[in-house]
């Protein structure tokens, strides 16, 4: 009796152990809702995928950095900065420290919106190394398989532009995977590896997409409109006006007539954006957080009497940059409002900045579907002018600025007798000449910081602009983030700082 | 006197055994059989039985009877079993019927450890037990509220005072960064799921319901604390932050009962925090704006008089009622316990409440003599209201709002849409907390079955297999709904979302156990146990936005013009154990323990999934030894020692793999058409060598009972070091991520639990008191960086300090003259040639120390602040009893912990856009007031805004009145009338008072409720209450 209860007690054990085999399974992890990278970037559908997650973070997405709010390379923080720390911004938002300090040059390492900033360019640029590592090997139609490497390239290129022009040495990370702790890399090697994912995505990439079908890529045109401005800020005159020439006469680009085209809703993607961000919720296709921060940002609060929703007037323009316009320059007109339409009757306000208000196609303001310009044809024009200039070709360097400037007195129906053209200026009067025209054509485009940081005006014009606030020789590069710093010690801080 | 008793034990027995001699020499082969009953005449199966001075012992059946053989000259049986008292009867020739008496002070003994029982005499872990009357002292939502103080080495952290909202329980301290620090629950053998973060649904507002809070804490028996690594061993990867095992309670064989309890109780806000009025703060707004150079805004102050008192308008006095009926009792064959109970609570602020229902069913069943089946069935149905605290995005929540709320605005305007004044007008921020909290619908219902069902076979005396099947199932589903008139909505016109998590673990335990005694001498139980256990959770959330009409809310969330992409997950993870222990018992005086198990977990990557974890343990009764034998001061003395080695993998499923899924969108603008494009990428930094995290703990103690059991004292040392810590570290950005896991670093915990129990007063007088006191020291031995990780701009984790370490600026004073302030260190911005005139210093400024002496005040000057991790936490409970009145107290509490008061970044920052803390405000500093501690009011360019230092770390240590009770029992002959053995009636008060420094509501307050890392912060918490209750217990 007893020997048949350990038999069965034996057996019960038996039947344990012989489950054994099915533990391997058991213990395996297969979730069904979640793709993993061994069977990711295997097809088109996934090269063009990977591709459009390196754009999605030029926009708006989930500030994966500090968590919890909206960023984007070209959501506003970026933009918003450089306009602060130069002669044309300066920040109303209460409570925003982070801005004032942008706007008085008093940041330091620990101001968040560097680690913003370099957050999101970097997770750009990481992105774009993925695809750039795995899109060759994936089996599919050899035209669009270079042409998305080409535009995984060309967003690289420019991610590298902005970071060494702001932070000056940086880790140039090519890889899908990097070191944790990468060295900073030396700016030429910078600089070189910036023109040659350049000059690739020039090569292999389209002039132009069909309007809802590709509008709004990198195009062979945007590669070398960015090109020629990193010639340019290389003081490379020769290249630099090499590649804008090549966009002038690429005839995909020419400028609206009328400076108020340039903004309307209808202009997006038109003939003169050469690489633009694009905002908006869809018609309410995509989640709202894709809105703009144009008109919130921007607008006034006191234009709520006019209908205007949630306007909050955060950042507006220095009086200096308005003093500077002529009153007749459509420019200062399209940029600026000044003046509340009231019911109770009219009144006039400080300047704020409403150029990407098209007013008839968002009447309430509010959520914003503009464009962001990375690059318009009015910048290669002037680019083309000011290298033309540096290499002593005087009178075609006229010719271009006066392009430009020609539009600015075009008031919608005639040619109002301002914003005269230049003739015979000096060379050093041209290059005063040109930064001036840059300064009113790209009012919060965020070129301000570095035009002046290139051309070595940032302390001359500076106080100009913000009485009593000089900025120092440190303040011609950024601080590295202090996050960075303090997790990779192999980083170190630039001077000064 | 004591001599004469020993004489008298050795001669009597010997005198029994001469009478006895004559009877038995005659039959040298003779059986004596008999049966063992308890008190009501059900067989007791399993009692031990030999022959006084005789080695052979024998166990009863399942029908409690025996049969041993004679012996000669052996007269006296000895028949003894756990929780009855020992008896010694004079040997008969017939079949025997000896019946037991249930020994009060023994059925206390009986310890729950796994996989089994034991008494506490034979335990050689590290267990605290606590049975039920000492916890239904404290009337309180959910049973982990009533552990606080009762366990040396068990810190429980009411880190809310929301309804129903989960607690902080931490045993031994610390002992993990990231991979969860809370204990493993093991209720009725099942062990549960006691995440929150798994049943949430995503919807709800505010901090988590506890899983905890489903289980009826009047149900619950008893509850043991493992914390030594002997006794979390055989719970191998879920075992490193200790074990709690709740038993509920049985049925037991003899008359039926019945039990109706139920109280009433009132809450209010136990601590108020005091502000400006209207009048102080418009004055305090004006003497802003003039110090920057602006104009006041406000015409004649001290006409506003006081203005809206928020906090008023947000607190309430809230009511809450329990109400619980249960039938228990049982034959020698069938025993039953069956028990529903509703308990409704209203919470303290506007709007929010938990309700739960809850039925149990226990019963079990002898199906003959060898088989018996039981089952353990609960289902409860958890109802709550919620509402948003802590900080909260788009704006704070309601606690914080209406701390900083302009007090010169009316909470109603009845001129705009929903009645409500819209926002605070200073600047900061706000919604109207009144508004929010009333009108955002925050509603959660959580049902949860849990059940085990056991059979279990009794091969012989000796070997017993046991299976079991366990299934803890719930369905959660948290709607929300915020009307468009909010500010909070304001971007989104009004929002709904709809939360749903359905989850549910099943497992299976087969355990095969032997327990026998050889020649008296050597007693061996051991357990041998293969378990199967699988989670698995889907979770649904879909959310919309601009809802034009905000009457339908989220009921009908097909009403919103703007909805929102709907997103779904699932979870789920494996675990295949094989577990065993052994018991080895020499003489009852040497006792000898090995547990280990082997777990397989399926969060691992391949290679990584199986882990061992092994402990042992020795624990001499010294007390049994001849020469303790004449001290007649000590009844009982033990000392224990253990060592083992446990895991930890409460780390979140599929970590190690790397995933790529949907992320980024956005459109391509061509004119007025658009093309919405969307990205996948790599969601997360993968590591694929992830393990487990290890625990390595040495214990050492005693446990001494003297004065005929009236002081009973134990003390443990131990000792744990952590190893292979799962880290969440910060990683540069310029890997495209900011934060992944690793397994890095190492953390020590240390410490002494203490425990004394006394009866101090006997007679009709009764006094018994309790204490317990834990000290743990904790340190981070090695984060493998050597850069300081610094977690919401104030932890800070660094090699050599403790976890929950509060790192910032070093305030100093005031600045006391302009002179002073533009030659001293300051912040960058603040210097004399600042660009901004606004931002210089000047006298009324704060001041801080230059740690690192570079002549400017930056992150370089950043230090150590304190830490969150008290020195030590006590408890002391006392019970006077005098006739049929009972009156308890408890007091507990911690001393030397720290809190960083969030809270006050915002209530002492004078910039003038919301309100600050009355005592600041009114000293602050002016020419004529030269505060050295609070600073000007500055409406503009002040640069020290958000700035952790120790202005706001504070000193949280804390004494508290955590429960007075008084209760009367009628007596017998009056309640007996009405057909009733017992009827209790009792009155109560809850948190009524604490002694504390701390300036925020609570000193207990935890923003990031259970983190690991992120101690001590306070940052709009919901406050706490003051409960007083009246209550009535009977029994039919």
């Amino acid at each position: 009796m007893k020997k048949n209860h350990f038999k069965i007690s034996m057996l019960l054990l038996a039947g344990c152990l012989a489950m054994l085999s099915s533990c391997k399974k058991f213990l395996e992890e297969d979730p069904k809702n979640l793709v993993t990278i061994q069977n990711f970037y295997k097809t088109e559908a996934d090269a063009i995928a990977a591709v459009n997650s390196i754009y999605a973070y030029l926009n708006s997405v989930d500030n994966f950095a500090s968590g919890g709010n909206t960023a984007g390379v070209y959501h506003s923080t970026f933009w918003v900065a450089m306009g602060l720390a130069s002669d044309e911004m300066l920040n109303n938002q209460l409570g925003a420290a982070n801005f004032d300090q942008l706007s008085s040059f008093s940041y330091t390492s620990m101001n968040p919106s560097f680690e913003e900033i370099w957050g999101m360019h970097y997770k750009t640029i990481s992105l774009a190394n993925i695809a750039i590592a795995r899109i060759p090997g994936i089996s599919m139609n050899e035209t669009l398989r270079d042409r998305l490497v080409g535009e995984a390239k060309f967003l690289r290129g420019l991610m590298y532009f902005n970071l060494v022009r702001m932070y000056g040495k940086v880790p140039l990370l090519l890889e899908e995977n990097n070191p944790l702790l990468p060295e900073k890399s030396d700016v030429d090697a910078v600089y070189t590896q910036i023109i040659q994912d350049l000059k690739d995505a020039a090569a292999d990439l389209p002039a132009s997409y069909p309007a809802g079908n590709g509008r709004g890529r990198a195009t062979s045109g945007a590669a070398n409109a960015i090109l020629a401005k990193v010639y340019l800020t290389q003081k490379n005159w020769e290249q630099a006006a090499v590649f804008a020439k090549k966009v002038i006469d690429s005839q995909e680009y020419s400028l609206w007539d009328d400076f108020a085209d340039v903004f309307k809703l209808s202009s997006r993607g038109g003939k003169e954006a050469i690489f633009s961000v694009g905002f908006g919720d869809a018609g309410g296709a995509i989640i709202f957080w894709e809105v703009g921060q144009f008109n919130v940002r921007l607008l006034p609060t006191a234009l709520s009497v006019e209908g205007v929703q949630n306007a909050q007037g955060w950042q507006f323009p220095t009086q200096y940059i308005y003093n500077q316009f002529e009153v007749d320059d459509r420019r200062r007109a399209v940029t600026f409002l000044t003046e509340i339409n009231d019911p109770a009757g009219a009144y006039t306000i400080r300047p704020y900045v409403k150029k990407y208000w098209d007013r008839v196609a968002e009447p309430t303001g509010n959520s914003s579907s503009n464009d962001f310009p990375v690059i318009r044809y009015a910048d290669v024009l002037l680019m083309y002018a000011e290298a033309l200039n540096e290499l002593d070709q005087s009178g075609p360097a006229h010719t271009y600025i006066n392009m430009v400037r020609k539009r600015a007195r075009f008031n919608g129906t005639t040619y109002a007798n301002a914003v005269a053209d230049y003739s015979g200026l000096s060379k050093d009067q041209f290059r005063d000449a040109v930064l001036k025209e840059r300064m009113m054509e790209f009012v919060f485009e965020g070129q301000r910081w570095f035009d002046l940081v290139r051309t070595g005006k940032l302390q001359q014009l500076v106080p100009l602009a913000k009485p009593g606030v000089v900025p120092a020789t440190r303040n011609n590069l950024f601080p590295l983030p202090q996050r960075e710093v303090d997790l990779n010690p192999k980083l170190g801080q630039n001077e000064g700082y | 006197m004591r001599k004469f008793a020993l004489l008298l034990r050795l001669v009597l027995p010997g005198l029994a055994l001469f009478l006895a001699a004559g009877v038995l020499a005659q039959d040298p082969a003779r059986t004596i059989t008999g049966t063992v009953r308890n008190a009501d005449g059900a067989p007791l199966s399993g009692a031990t039985v030999a022959l006084k001075d005789d080695k052979n012992t024998v166990t009863t059946g399942a029908d409690g009877k025996f049969s041993i053989p004679a012996v000669s000259g052996k007269t006296t049986l000895v028949i003894s079993y756990v929780g009855y008292i020992t008896r010694e009867v004079t040997v008969e020739n017939a079949p025997m019927e000896i019946r037991l008496s249930e020994n009060p002070a023994e059925l206390s003994n009986v310890v729950v450890i796994g996989y089994g029982t034991t008494r506490k005499s034979d335990l050689t872990g590290s267990v605290v037990s606590i049975k039920a009357d000492e916890l239904k002292v404290i009337p309180a939502t959910s049973l982990d509220q009533q552990l606080q103080g009762r366990a040396a080495g068990v810190q429980v952290t009411q880190i809310s005072g929301k309804p129903g909202a989960e607690t902080s329980i931490r045993i031994r301290g610390t002992s993990s960064i990231n991979a969860g620090n809370e204990p493993l629950y093991v209720i009725d053998g099942m062990l549960v799921n006691s995440d929150g973060a798994d049943m949430s649904a995503g919807g709800t507002r505010g901090p988590r319901i506890s899983p905890l809070s489903s289980i009826n804490p009047s149900d619950v028996e008893s509850i043991e604390i493992l914390k030594d690594a002997s006794a979390t061993a055989i719970y191998g990867a879920r075992g490193a932050n200790g074990v709690v095992l709740i038993t509920t309670k049985r049925g037991k064989a003899g008359k039926g009962t019945i039990n109706f309890e139920t109280f009433q109780g009132w809450q209010t806000v136990a601590n108020k925090l005091k502000v400006l009025n209207a009048a102080q703060y418009a004055d305090f707004v004006n003497e802003g704006r003039l110090n920057a150079g602006q104009i006041p805004v406000y015409v004649n102050p001290p006409n506003l008089g006081k203005g809206t008192d928020w906090q008023d308008e947000l607190f309430r006095t809230a009511p809450m009622a329990n109400y619980q009926l249960s039938f228990s009792g049982g034959t020698d064959r069938t025993k039953y316990n069956i028990s529903g109970s509703l308990f409704d609570q209203k919470g303290i602020i506007e709007s929010s409440n938990f309700k739960r229902y809850s039925f149990r069913s226990n019963l079990e069943q002898k199906v003959n003599d060898k088989l018996t089946v039981g089952a353990t069935l609960s289902y409860s149905r958890l109802a709550s209201k919620g509402v948003l605290t802590n900080g909260g995005q788009i704006v704070p929540g309601v606690v914080t709002s209406a701390l900083l709320f302009n007090p010169v605005l009316p909470v109603y305007n009845s001129s705009v849409n929903g009645g409500y004044t819209f926002e605070n007008d200073r600047g900061k921020i706000l919604g109207n907390p009144i508004a929010e909290a009333k009108e955002y619908t925050s509603n959660t219902v959580l049902s949860r079955f849990l059940g085990n069902a056991f059979a279990q076979y009794s091969f012989n005396k000796n070997w017993i297999f046991k299976t079991t099947f366990g299934l803890d199932a719930y369905t959660n589903s948290e709607n929300s709904f915020g009307p468009n008139f909010l500010k909070r909505t304001q971007a989104s016109n009004g929002e709904a979302s709809l939360g749903r998590s359905i989850g549910s673990t099943w497992l299976n335990e087969n355990t095969l156990s032997y327990n026998n005694n050889f020649g008296g001498r050597h007693q061996v139980n051991a357990v041998l146990g293969y378990t199967l256990q699988q989670f698995q959770n889907e979770q649904m959330f879909v959310y919309a936005f601009d809802f034009p009409d905000n009457r339908t809310g989220y009921h009908n969330i097909g009403s919103a013009l703007n909805p929102q992409k709907p997103s779904n997950s699932e979870s789920e993870w494996s675990m295949v154990s094989y577990l065993g222990r052994a018991n080895y018992t020499l003489d009852d005086k040497y006792l000898f323990t090995l547990t280990g198990r082997v777990d397989g977990s399926s969060k691992f990557a391949e290679g990584n999934k199986y882990g061992f974890f092994p402990s042992g343990a020795f624990a001499w009764r010294v007390s049994k030894e001849r020469f303790m034998e004449n001290l007649e001061a000590i009844n009982d003395l033990k000392l224990r020692a253990s060592y083992g080695i446990i895991g930890n993998q409460a780390i979140p499923p599929y970590q190690s793999l790397a995933l790529v899924g949907p992320f980024g969108e956005g459109v391509f603008n061509a004119g007025n058409s658009y093309e919405v494009f969307t990205g996948r990428e790599p969601l997360s930094y993968v590591n694929r060598n992830l393990k487990w995290e290890t625990t390595r703990q040495l214990d050492l103690g005693i446990d001494l009972s003297m004065l005929r059991n009236r002081i009973t004292f134990t003390a443990d040392y131990y000792n744990k070091r952590t190893n292979d810590l799962l880290l969440a570290s910060p990683i540069p950005l310029t890997t495209g991520f900011n934060y992944t896991l690793l397994n890095i670093g190492n953390i020590n915990n240390w410490g002494v639990d203490l425990d004394l129990r006394t009866i101090n007063l006997k007679g009709q007088l009764e006094w018994t008191s309790s204490v317990n006191f834990s000290l743990n020291r904790n340190k981070i031995l090695n984060l493998n960086s050597e850069t300081d990780v610094i977690l919401q701009n104030s932890i800070l984790l660094r090699e050599g300090v403790s976890i929950g370490t509060f790192y910032g600026y070093q305030f100093d004073g005031i600045f006391q003259s302009d002179a002073e302030a533009a030659s001293s260190p300051v912040l960058v911005g603040q210097e004399a040639g600042a660009p901004n005139p606004a931002s210089r210093a000047k006298a009324g400024d704060r001041r801080y120390r230059d740690i690192n002496k570079d002549g400017k005040i930056d992150a370089n000057d950043r230090t150590i602040l304190g830490s969150a991790q008290p020195k030590f936490t006590w408890g002391f409970g006392n019970t006077l009893s005098y006739k049929n009145l009972e009156l308890s107290f408890f007091f507990q509490g911690s001393q030397g912990n720290k809190m960083a008061n969030l809270n006050n970044l915002d209530l002492l920052n004078f910039n003038g856009q919301q309100n600050v803390l009355a005592e600041a405000g009114l000293d602050r500093w002016t020419p004529t007031n030269p505060s050295n501690k609070y600073p000007r009011a500055l409406s503009a360019g002040s640069l020290d805004v958000g700035l952790v230092s120790s202005a706001i770390v504070e000193d949280a240590s804390y004494i508290r009145l955590r429960n007075v009770t008084l209760g009367y029992n009628l007596p017998g002959r009056i309640i007996r009338k009405a057909g009733m053995s017992n009827l209790r009636l009792y009155v109560s008060g809850t948190n009524l008072f604490t002694i504390t420094k701390y300036s925020g509501y609570d000193p207990e307050a935890n923003t990031f409720g259970q983190s690991t890392t992120l101690l001590g912060l306070d940052l709009g918490g919901y406050p706490q209450a003051r409960v007083y209750q009246v209550g009535l217990s009977a029994t039919f």
